[in-house]
């Protein structure tokens, strides 16, 4: 212990410790400055790992291009690619044109005007639910918008906004809590995350339904629209079991999500509802 | 100096893709179902290997790039971290450290230590993350990961140190390439 007594540890034990006292005392938008400033050191590798993404799809369509002039290439005296390769590309080519189809139907269907936006990353530690998407407040991302699946699902909400990047909040974190109601009875309710962590993050609770209702598993939840944080008849999920509180003052029921958040590559951020 | 000025930039520069690559990277969430954190084991390496000021340095920059990808306060992971890295530190030396066995340990307490110590704080500050007996289980393997990781972080640091680093001279080094008097036939 007695090198803990060394000058230099004294000063290395000094700093860090000042630099977390004065973390911790500066003012709540400073800090959110700070962590701002502090998270647009990764932009640089976030674009790195974007263009690269980017690059690979257009190296596959080049390929994908190359072999659709294999006949020339063949004349050319060539070796031909082979039936499975091009079978596989083939296979590609239609699941990403699938996809893409997808989004393309759903866009009329869903009722609001949104903005497709790309997943780039999640919060490191477990017990946070939040994603990372590509765009900021430079492009219209505004605070507490609504965010869905392509397909139109409830996926959670804009929680904090760069300039060039914004946090989305995930159904099933405790920072986000909505009303929302059993489509069928309408009964009110509120979405509340699960009560213990659960790697399963399709799965949150449904509380405060009033005594009476009729819960039966595979009815559909969708948003209330109470409270104006998120607009109304936004697919939730669907029920899967219920049962009474301890207290016998109200029923909750388990929500199986219809969006799947481990798997998120696109989403929709609602601009206007 | 300019051994340590280089390991502490290898390691820093180490912490930056390590952070970068556990936000951004979303194959071990969805291998195993949790997302692994590995900078305590890189805080262990910093602790067997550089100064007082290169383990605090990196436990501030390392804290303060995974708080700033995270929700949790900003600085809240500094202080578990630092601790790791000072423990081994103060340590070191009654500590057989470049024995992969002792960095295994070092790198599994470290592992195990640093969420809780993460999660206390979290509680301290009055933030209200998900918490539940399955998170038991990567805490676990996480830990596990973090002693497998010392040894390999440990292993890469001495690569990058002999690549970009040069030799210390040791006059009872024999060869000596430097100073050996090569004679040919006349």
């Amino acid at each position: 212990m007695k090198r803990f007594f060394y000058k230099s540890q004294q000063t290395a034990v000094g700093a860090v410790l000042l630099t977390v006292f004065l973390l911790l005392v500066m003012p709540e938008s400073a800090r959110a400055r700070l962590k701002s400033a502090i998270g647009g050191l990764f932009l640089p590798l976030i674009g790195i790992s974007t263009t690269g993404q980017v690059a690979l799809e257009s190296i596959g369509q080049l390929g994908a291009t190359n072999s659709e002039s294999s006949p020339t290439n063949q004349a050319l005296g060539q070796a031909p690619a082979s039936l499975s390769e091009l079978q596989d590309e083939v296979d590609r080519l239609r699941s990403v044109n699938k996809h893409l189809s997808e989004l393309l139907a759903l866009e009329p269907l869903i009722p609001w005007e949104t903005k497709l936006v790309r997943v780039v990353g999640r919060d490191p530690f477990n017990w946070w639910r939040r994603i990372k998407i590509n765009l900021g407040s430079n492009k219209g991302i505004r605070f507490n918008q609504p965010v869905i699946s392509a397909k139109g699902n409830l996926v959670g909400r804009v929680s904090e906004v760069g300039s060039l990047t914004s946090w989305v909040v995930l159904v099933g974190d405790p920072n986000c809590r909505f009303s929302a109601l059993i489509k069928e009875s309408r009964s009110q309710g509120g979405i509340v995350s699960p009560r213990q962590y659960s790697s399963d993050l399709r799965t949150v609770e449904l509380t405060y339904l009033p005594n009476d209702v009729e819960l039966r598993p595979g009815q559909a939840v969708v948003t209330s629209g109470l409270g104006g944080g998120f607009p109304k008849e936004i697919p939730v999920g669907q029920v899967v079991d219920s049962w009474v509180s301890k207290d016998g003052l109200y029923v909750e029921a388990r929500i199986k999500l219809h969006a799947n958040l481990n798997q998120l590559e696109t989403v929709r951020v609602l601009t206007r509802y | 100096m300019t051994g340590r000025i280089n390991k502490t930039l290898g390691l820093l520069i180490g912490a930056y893709l390590l952070v970068f690559l556990q936000s951004h990277w979303q194959g071990p969430r969805l291998w195993l179902g949790f997302q692994p954190d590995l900078t305590p084991a890189l805080l262990v390496c910093a602790g067997l290997t550089l100064r007082a000021g290169h383990v605090s340095t990196s436990a501030m920059l390392t804290g303060l790039w995974l708080d700033s990808l995270s929700a949790n306060p900003l600085g809240l992971s500094v202080l578990p971290l630092f601790i790791a890295g000072w423990a081994v530190f103060t340590f070191r030396d009654l500590i057989m450290r470049d024995e992969l066995v002792a960095q295994f340990y070092l790198g599994t307490a470290a592992g195990a230590a640093v969420p809780l110590l993460q999660v206390w704080l979290l509680w301290l500050v009055g933030a209200a993350p998900l918490f539940g007996w399955e998170m038991g289980v990567w805490w676990l393997i996480n830990a596990l990961f973090c002693g497998v990781a010392v040894p390999v972080f440990a292993r890469l640091a001495k690569l990058l140190d002999r690549w970009f680093s040069h030799p210390l001279h040791d006059p009872n080094r024999w060869p000596n390439e430097n100073r050996q008097i090569v004679r040919g036939k006349h």
